[in-house]
């Protein structure tokens, strides 16, 4: 057993963070031991079994979208070479920085029967004033859509970067041994990345249970909905932290059995044999429709919306862009950047106690931090200002408010939400460095906090980026938590487009949503920077 | 990379810094969010140099946020739309009552808390939108909120889901007259009336009635003048000068009506700021000012609405029980809905 004193100063900082972290998601769950109110028996016999029932449906049909979506573009793009393809490489990343209630308000502005596509088309074909040419899409099958099209780039991000890490020898010793391109795909390639695809979808699910934005602006009834209603409409918000506990305990039952079914494997290969995949070249209507495929969801989930809120903004005029707005916009920056840093060295430090000390307080805490991504914002939020209140009156003993509605505070909440995304990235980022690494380095007397500043950061260079990017992209997103932790006059951009959305008032929610874009963009183009200069079967310890 | 988190902490703390509150001001929780709402403060801080810091969120989210702060929470004044609201925060006694008798000979009894721990800012009604081409005045008249479920309607009535706090609010309302039974026998009627499964905001309801889709629509008497502004595109005004409001149960009790409202909150620490701003908001000059901006009706006597609001009728005849009930019967209503099949 190694020794770990020189981290012990740092494993307590950990262990006191990571407890502090955990509390609002304990609190939460701490819900299910309080009392059951006589609302239980109205929810089990109306409501629960279409909440359950729509939710898991969503759940599955949006998997099966964002599997095909990820994985099918990503082994497109890392295989073949057709036109564009250096384009929608970094292009089909896009989509991440829209978030899916955007989505939804754009697609019923587009698409219900006096949406502006149906107008068009109209006024195109000279059709009758009451046709609709494209379906409804204010249901389920519309939400699975929004969900998938926002959403796949976690899949695709992971995919991308498990099929670059894959060796040409593998596959041409299955070629040799009998198997055509397409039993490649299917019984070599994908079943190899199978835990990181595994993972994306996990962050997709969790994202998709939790929202609550879009389901509720097409009117389905999930399990979120269904929180809301419990609480907004019955004033009943124990019932709904019950329902959230729920929700959670099914989450965290998947991200268990993920994680057994990572155990099992280990996936690297010897970089002796590793040769870079060769690259196909398509030409002709092979090449179009490599392009079209890996063009499509880059249109639907990023150019469509982008295209709708310019219209509306345009339509508006151009007035928003004042003072305030330039505020706004720095909130959300400043707020995003620290947020991302130190959420990101926060799950670095986490990852580095669980693989030293093999510290199953770490690995169990961590794996609770990662289900706050799976509960409804407001909802964590309400644990959260529980938290920084029971904080503020013992720990701080001040009469004044310390924690609740500062930037402290708002930042905390932030890394609770986000913890999940930089988890992800950190930790595959450490299953890929051989601990063998550790021993030489055991070996040249690096050992403690001394390893990770000069042995495991420098190799966690990428990952470290992409998790701050990650959170970034999703703290500039992020509305529940900022709506009630954030300070007097203080608004972040998605908070603007919310007060207006909120009351559909899309014109002017377009600049605000459009600025959330646009800043979710910088972190995805230097996430997609990162992406090319990866030269294929590049690793981050090489 | 040492310079980066220089500017990024150095911004950080200047932010902390611009976010200092000045010793005379007053903190508001709000969950109503207008443009023209800056200026309203601007103007009461060169009125009375008072500075107003804003808080705007959903309702609920910043009753929790004020519940965790319990007794050190810096807000004076919760402001938000529907009595329902109003009521649970009144329920759970984090209001004092408002000593004000200014305030309480503006704003009638039927519009405040039963001990005056709110009051009303603004008033809307929850009307009944027509297209006169598709069905004339005279078919209208003497219709009835209770009309609606009546088999005649088959097919014929828009309006949207029950998780609106609006529809909520006219549920409770219905049993506050008629009890769960019969109010719950209702919304079956209705819900087998529906033109349609319930979707999008009250604006849609009114457009399915320009288009056709609907021959009834029940919304919200203010929206038809936002639509009218042409503030949200030319569709919203065609549509909208397409309708006419029908106001409901004129030969008995009354349309129903709901609030814009605020209460000051038992622990506020500038009491008497507070108090100087819900009279502010009850002057006039903003009373005027907000109506022609938000297209509700004003609470102070004498101030008219907005003309393009006020060419559908001002002498209505109001609901005039206590606002107060919708919170107290809210969760049955939403019960009663989950029942009656009211997505």
């Amino acid at each position: 057993m190694l020794k770990f004193q020189a981290i012990n100063f740092w494993g307590s900082i950990t262990y006191l963070i990571l407890a502090l972290f955990v509390l609002p998601v304990i609190i939460i769950i701490s819900s299910l031991f309080g009392e059951w109110s006589e609302n239980w028996s109205h929810i089990y016999n109306f409501v629960l079994f279409d909440y359950v029932s729509n939710s898991i449906l969503l759940v599955m049909g949006v998997t099966v979208v964002v599997f095909i979506i990820g994985v099918g573009t990503a082994w497109i793009i890392t295989n073949y070479k057709f036109f564009g393809k250096n384009v929608l490489e970094w292009a089909l990343i896009l989509p991440l920085s829209v978030p899916p209630y955007i989505l939804a308000y754009t697609f019923t502005g587009l698409f219900d029967t006096y949406g502006t596509a149906n107008n068009l088309l109209r006024d195109l074909f000279n059709l009758q004033s009451d046709y609709a040419f494209f379906p409804n899409i204010r249901n389920i099958y519309g939400a699975i859509i929004v969900f998938s099209f926002t959403l796949y780039p976690y899949v695709y991000l992971v995919s991308r970067s498990a099929f670059l890490n894959q060796s040409q020898a593998m596959i041409e010793a299955a070629r040799l041994l009998g198997l055509n391109k397409i039993q490649v795909f299917f019984k070599l390639a994908v079943p190899i990345i199978r835990p990181a695809i595994i993972g994306g979808i996990m962050l997709v699910s969790m994202e998709t249970l939790s929202d609550f934005g879009a389901v509720d602006h097409f009117a389905i009834q999930t399990f979120t909905t269904g929180i809301f209603r419990t609480w907004y409409g019955m004033y009943d918000i124990n019932t709904a932290m019950q329902l959230a506990s729920m929700l959670l305990l099914f989450v965290g039952l998947f991200l268990i059995l993920e994680r057994y079914s990572r155990n099992n494997a280990i996936y690297t290969s010897k970089s002796s044999t590793f040769r870079p995949i060769k690259l196909t070249k398509l030409q002709g209507h092979q090449g179009g429709l490599a392009f079209l495929i890996c063009f499509l969801p880059v249109f639907i989930g990023f150019i469509l919306p982008i295209l709708e809120l310019s219209f509306w903004a345009f339509e508006r005029n151009l007035n928003f862009f004042d003072y305030k707005f330039l505020i706004t916009t720095q909130n959300t920056i400043i707020l995003a950047i620290t947020a991302g840093i130190l959420c990101s060295i926060f799950a670095l430090l986490v990852n580095y106690s669980i693989r030293f000390n093999k510290d199953n307080f770490s690995r169990h805490a961590g794996s609770l931090l990662s289900l706050g991504y799976a509960v409804p914002g407001l909802i964590l939020a309400v644990g959260i200002v529980q938290l920084f209140t029971w904080l503020d009156a013992t720990v701080f003993v001040t009469s004044e408010i310390v924690l609740t509605g500062s930037l402290i505070g708002l930042i905390f909440a932030y890394i609770i939400k986000s913890y999940a995304l930089a988890n992800s990235s950190i930790e595959s980022g450490y299953e890929r460095i051989s601990s063998s690494i550790d021993d030489s380095a055991r070996v040249l007397k690096s050992t403690g906090f001394d390893m990770l500043k000069r042995i495991h950061f420098p190799l966690l260079k990428t990952s470290f980026l992409t998790s701050t990017l990650l959170v970034i992209s999703e703290v500039t997103k992020e509305l529940p938590a900022t709506l009630i932790l954030r300070p007097f006059n203080f608004d972040t951009l998605a908070v603007s487009t919310y007060i207006y959305a909120a009351e559909e008032r899309m014109m002017q929610a377009s600049a605000p949503a459009i600025a959330i874009v646009m800043v979710g963009l910088i972190p995805i183009i230097i996430l997609t920077k990162m992406i090319r200069t990866s030269r294929p079967g590049k690793r981050d310890y090489e | 990379m040492k310079n980066l988190y220089k500017i990024i902490f150095g911004t950080i703390i200047s932010i902390f810094i611009l976010n200092g509150t000045l010793a005379d001001e007053v903190n508001i929780y709000t969950s109503r969010h207008y443009d023209s709402d800056d200026a309203l403060y601007s103007e009461f801080t060169a009125e009375t140099g008072i500075q107003v810091n804003i808080i705007s969120g959903g309702g609920n989210a910043l009753m929790e946020r004020l519940k965790a702060e319990g007794k050190n929470s810096p807000a004076d004044i919760f402001f938000t739309v529907d009595a329902g609201n109003l009521w649970r925060v009144q329920k759970e006694g984090y209001f004092k009552s408002i000593e004000s008798e200014n305030i309480k000979s503006i704003v009638p009894e039927n519009l405040r808390g039963p001990n005056d721990e709110w009051v009303a800012i603004a008033k809307r009604a929850r009307v009944i939108y027509y297209n006169p081409s598709v069905i004339s005045p005279e078919e209208m008249k003497n219709l009835n909120y209770e009309d609606l479920s009546n088999s005649d309607w088959k097919g014929k009535i828009a309006i949207r889901g029950s998780s609106n706090m609006y529809n909520q609010s006219l549920v409770a309302s219905l049993i506050s007259k008629h009890g769960v039974n019969q109010t719950e026998d209702w919304a079956r009627g209705l819900v087998s009336n529906f033109a349609r499964k319930p979707q999008g905001n009250d604006r849609a309801q009114i457009m399915a009635v320009a288009n056709g889709e609907a021959t009834l629509a029940i919304a919200n008497s203010y929206y038809v003048g936002i639509m009218l502004s042409g503030r949200s595109g030319e569709e919203q005004l065609a549509a909208a000068k397409k309708v006419k409001i029908h106001f409901p149960n004129q030969d008995n009790r009354g349309a129903h009506i709901n609030i814009s409202g605020a209460g000051i909150l038992k622990n506020s620490p500038n009491h008497d700021n507070a108090i100087k701003f819900l009279e502010f908001l009850l002057s006039k000059k903003v009373q005027k000012y907000m109506v022609n901006l938000s297209y509700e009706y004003p609470i102070l006597p004498g101030v008219e609405p907005h003309p393009s609001i006020a060419s559908f009728g001002t002498e209505f005849i109001e609901d005039r029980t206590s606002v107060a009930n919708y919170g107290k019967y809210n969760t049955d209503a939403v019960m009663l809905m989950d029942r009656a099949g009211w997505q």
